[in-house]
């Protein structure tokens, strides 16, 4: 059966635009090298966050910003549409209980203690909320070694733009190995929170070391898929709020948002093919007709009417550079927009700058279609969202799910109008 | 200020220091070590880390050639630890003169280096991935030597003899009385002065020698910096040192060591042994190089390029104005007789290979300056860890590793470091700098560039309460800007995507960026 469209990639904007679609009737397969970077980044969905300085209200500086910023992915974006698609996530997500808004941003504590703006993040972590400043109690096992309670509450404690109020961070250490693991990891420590013996125990040992109204956060291991179950119980034996604060790669809560888009994406219909690359394409008079993917062991074709590449940035393998300083979209080979020119600096001296090559990524026409260096557009029925997206410095703007949500969802709304 | 006494001053803490320090409180003296920065930062840190066998000295600088073979003989012997023994050997390439071969054969045995023939097949069966258009293969004594065991190695066992090293204190001023250099003032970490009096001071301070030497008021030579870049790629491409069998150019020295393999160098003559630039020409040329000897080689993911000075000595006669033509072997220069300043040597030049030689040499001359001479037992004594005599072997840490597999945290995966080592050194080395640890541990210096071990190693740095919130922060990025240098150049392929990464970890999982250090 061929599908009417085939989504390229199966991060958040490649399963948003398929989940949208497949909702709008169309028939969808997302074929995809990886999980994407869900899995390692996490749940937030942060809109914007700096421009440069700390945001307060994505929904108040949106305006300003895209003046300010041409060719970001945020320009092609329709105003109707901003609130639609957090809606929609929001909706898709349920038992996440996504918590915020367009117009204020969470605080929320980072696993170093710094403060980091986010429009919508799941009830979890939203629970850490900073933006009114609190009293904390940051738990952590010393046999997990992706969170520092001490140096995270010590940050926090410290002056930071941010807070409104004064915020009170203090660590409570629990020693000693986890299930018998002296290294156990995150998704090793998630699993065990889904057991009621691990929860007693956790509970036991933090009994009276809570001080009234301080909020509890843990590592960002409260249970795998049953975590809003493991929340509100342990916030109800605790007896105070209980937050989650994201850990080192893997992220247990990107790893939740993932699976609830996979499996509402299958339910409604879609179908989805992992661990296949695609390697090359066919096209005939301005449009693509198929895509070839590569599994290690097997090559398949996958034709369709429309296409949708959402193959993620460079991180994700969506953008790649050869040691000849060549810059290459990896699914179609599609032109690529804000490559430094041969002979100028690519990065700068600052690790923390601003890097020439971050904007690289495809540039598209208000449809999304992929355009050339003159501004033609490349095939008709080819669309571009998410990270792949030229323009953006996503991770100086604190914009990177965001993109991905919004330019997914737009997408969809695109193919399903024409 | 604060005034300390010693018998022997040593500046410099590279290879050369470090062995003059270990020299002289063998020899019976109180011996004090001191290093601008930390101790092996200079050229002894950014060097390609081969032990040579001569080889590449056969046959144009047959002197030095002799040298590097009898100081390799005396280094396995009591360095043992500090050394991979991984051989090496020198092969005709299709870019290679074919009659340089013969030349060098000769040369190794009028050096005394061992060399043996071996047939192209057998070498591209013990290391397949050599480019197979090679047309001979000559094998010498070659290996791989470690820096910064070594150095520390020196400073240990000069320690058991009573000497000690003082790292981030820089030599502002040498202290003369009359004709007599009496010892130095120096910088600490904290901006303070202190005077160290001295009954004799050895300049080691390699590249910066000239610079030091001035300041005694010593002057008449200078120190021609000859910039190179090496490259390190994500494994183990040879297991072998592999040379270019032709006179010594750019770009002919892959060398295994540890999880990684280096290419080098470049020669490029610099106004200042602190200009560390690395330029992208010189990048493209060490990956074209590269491809020579390992086809595929661009395909491979390079994690780390640097750039080390050679201190090469102006010889007032060499004609000459190519870096590469002046002598590598080293000079000792008496300013007794050169200047007339009496308490006051300079030790420059020379090979990594030749540390100890150059340092025995040195120590002589005070002895002959002082009338007091003591006989140097540096090549008898084996440095601490190398008392066994075992070479280090790939792998050894993971072995170490499986032992324990499950009862230890491992906080660098890329390394294999667990956390009681990283603890330990935190405690010995006292300091807050992560890139302090590194160079003890080789923290973060793995395929992830300290992604995920520099959190975990800021975290555990505060638990152990040395240093408050701000300065783990602080340490964190500092270590972050640091690595970055090394990083930029090479970022492709696999590199730039894992830099992506470790983007998203601390500016967006973390926000390091936003705190205040
Ligand atoms: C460690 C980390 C921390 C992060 N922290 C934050 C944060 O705090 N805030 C924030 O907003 N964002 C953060 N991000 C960024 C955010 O996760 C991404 O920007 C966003 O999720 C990208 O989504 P995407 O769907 O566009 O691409 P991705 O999720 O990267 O998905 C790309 C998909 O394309 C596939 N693919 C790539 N090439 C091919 C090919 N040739 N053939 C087939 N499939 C292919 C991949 O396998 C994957 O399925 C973080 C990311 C990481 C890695
Ligand atoms: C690119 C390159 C590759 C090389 N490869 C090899 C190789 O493979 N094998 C080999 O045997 N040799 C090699 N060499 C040569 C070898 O590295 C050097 O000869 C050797 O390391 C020099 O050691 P050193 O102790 O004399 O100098 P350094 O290691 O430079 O030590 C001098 C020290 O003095 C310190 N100093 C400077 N000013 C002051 C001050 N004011 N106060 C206090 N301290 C000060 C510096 O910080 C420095 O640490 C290479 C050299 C280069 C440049």
């Amino acid at each position: 059966m061929t599908p009417d469209t085939v989504v390229i990639g199966a991060g958040l904007a490649g399963l948003t635009c398929a989940l949208r679609l497949t909702e709008g009737g169309c028939k969808v397969a997302v074929v995809a090298a990886g999980a994407g970077s869900l899995h390692l980044g996490g749940a937030t969905i942060d809109i914007l966050g700096y421009d440069p300085a700390v945001v307060t209200s994505p929904a108040a500086a949106l305006g300003s910003f895209i003046r300010s910023h041409p060719g970001h992915p945020y320009m092609r974006v329709a105003p109707s549409l901003w609130a639609g698609a957090l809606e929609w996530l929001r909706a898709r997500c349920e038992p996440l209980q996504l918590t915020g808004s367009l117009d204020e941003n969470l605080m929320l504590p980072t696993a170093a203690g710094a403060l980091k703006p986010s429009a919508l993040a799941p009830r979890s972590l939203a629970a850490g909320d900073l933006g009114s400043g609190g009293k904390l109690a940051l738990v952590s096992f010393s046999a997990l070694k992706d969170f520092y309670p001490r140096l995270a509450a010590a940050n926090l404690n410290r002056a930071q733009p941010g807070p409104t109020e004064r915020v009170e961070a203090r660590a409570i250490d629990l020693h000693g190995t986890v299930a018998g693991e002296a290294d156990p990891g995150t998704l090793r420590l998630a699993r065990a929170f889904e057991e009621a013996a691990f929860r007693d125990e956790i509970v036991a040992r933090l009994k009276g070391r809570i001080e009234p109204g301080e909020r509890v956060g843990f590592p960002a291991v409260l249970g795998l898929h049953r975590s809003p179950e493991v929340v509100a119980e342990l916030a109800e034996r605790i007896g105070e709020a209980v937050f989650e604060i994201p850990t080192l790669p893997p992220s247990i809560p990107g790893m939740r948002l993932h699976a609830l888009l996979n499996r509402a994406l299958r339910k409604a219909g879609g179908r989805v093919v992992m661990g296949a690359s695609v390697v090359s394409s066919a096209s005939h008079n301005g449009r693509l007709e198929a895509v070839s993917t590569d599994t290690g062991s097997r090559r398949s074709s996958h034709g369709a009417r429309d296409f949708v590449v959402a193959t993620g940035g460079v991180s994700a393998g969506g953008v790649t550079l050869d040691s000849s300083w060549r810059f290459k979209e990896s699914a179609l080979d599609l032109p690529l927009a804000g490559v430094p020119p041969p002979g100028t600096e690519r990065f700068c001296a600052d690790v923390f700058g601003s890097h020439p090559v971050s904007r690289v990524g495809v540039a598209v026409d208000e449809e999304w279609r992929p355009l050339d260096a003159d501004g033609r557009v490349v095939y008709n029925n080819v669309r571009v969202c998410g990270a792949t997206l030229a323009g953006a410095e996503p991770h100086k703007e604190m914009s990177g799910n965001g993109i991905s949500l919004v330019t997914g969802y737009a997408v969809a709304d695109a193919i399903l109008r024409s | 200020m604060k005034t300390i006494e010693a018998e022997v001053l040593v500046i410099g803490g590279g290879a050369t220091g470090a062995g003059v320090l270990r020299d002289v409180c063998m020899r019976g003296y109180g011996g004090l070590l001191v290093e601008r920065s930390d101790l092996a930062t200079g050229t002894s840190g950014r060097f390609h880390g081969l032990l040579h066998s001569g080889g590449r000295y056969a046959v144009k600088d047959p002197s030095s050639a002799k040298e590097c073979m009898d100081e390799n003989r005396v280094l396995r012997r009591i360095a043992a630890d500090c050394i991979e023994d991984t051989s090496g050997y020198f092969v005709t390439t299709e870019k290679d003169d074919p009659s340089y071969s013969d030349l060098f054969v000769d040369g190794c045995r009028r050096a005394g280096i061992p060399v043996e023939e071996i047939s192209v097949s057998a070498a591209l069966n013990a290391e397949p991935r050599l480019s197979p258009r090679i047309s001979r293969v000559l094998q010498v004594p070659d290996a791989a030597i470690d820096a910064w065991k070594t150095v520390w190695g020196c400073v240990r066992s000069a320690s058991d003899h009573g000497g000690r090293a003082l790292p981030y204190h820089k030599v502002t001023g040498i202290l003369r009385e009359g004709d007599i250099v009496v010892g130095a003032v120096v910088e600490d970490r904290a901006g303070d002065e202190v005077r160290i009096r001295a009954g004799f001071t050895i300049n080691a301070s390699g590249a910066w020698a000239a610079q030091i030497a001035a300041l005694a008021g010593c002057g008449g030579f200078t120190i021609l910096p000859g910039r190179g870049i090496m490259i390190a790629m994500g494994h183990r491409l040879v297991d072998t040192v592999i040379n270019r069998c032709q006179m010594p150019t750019d770009g002919d020295i892959l060398v295994p060591i540890r999880t990684v393999s280096v290419i080098g160098t470049t020669d490029e003559e610099a106004s200042d042994p602190d200009d560390l630039r690395i330029l992208q020409d010189e990048v493209d040329r060490m990956l074209a190089d590269g491809e020579t000897l390992v086809p595929g080689f661009r395909q491979v993911r390079a994690l780390r390029v640097w750039a080390g000075v050679r201190p090469l000595f102006k010889d007032e006669k060499a004609e000459s104005s190519s870096t590469r033509e002046v002598s590598r072997s080293h000079r000792l220069l008496d300013h007794h007789d050169r200047d007339g300043v009496e308490g006051f040597i300079t030790i420059t030049g020379g090979k990594f290979t030749t540390f100890r030689r150059m340092a025995q040499d040195s120590v002589d001359i005070m002895g002959a300056q002082l009338k007091d001479e003591r006989a140097c037992h540096t090549h008898e004594e084996a440095l601490p860890d190398s008392e066994e005599r075992t070479y280090y072997k790939l792998g050894s840490r993971l072995a170490a590793r499986e032992e324990r597999l499950h009862d230890e945290q491992i906080i660098c995966e890329c390394e294999l470091i667990g956390r009681r080592a990283l603890e330990n050194a935190m405690q010995r080395r006292g300091s807050s700098d992560l890139d302090d640890i590194r160079r003890t541990l080789r923290l973060g210096m793995g395929p992830c560039q300290g992604g995920f071990c520099i959190y975990r190693s800021a975290g555990i740095l505060h638990s152990l309460q040395r240093i408050d919130a701000a300065s783990a922060t602080a340490s964190l990025r500092d270590f972050l800007q640091e690595r970055w240098k090394g990083l930029h150049p090479i970022l492709y392929g696999d590199g730039l995507r894992q830099a992506r990464l470790d983007d998203w970890i601390f500016q967006g999982l973390l926000n390091v960026e936003q705190l205040q250090s």
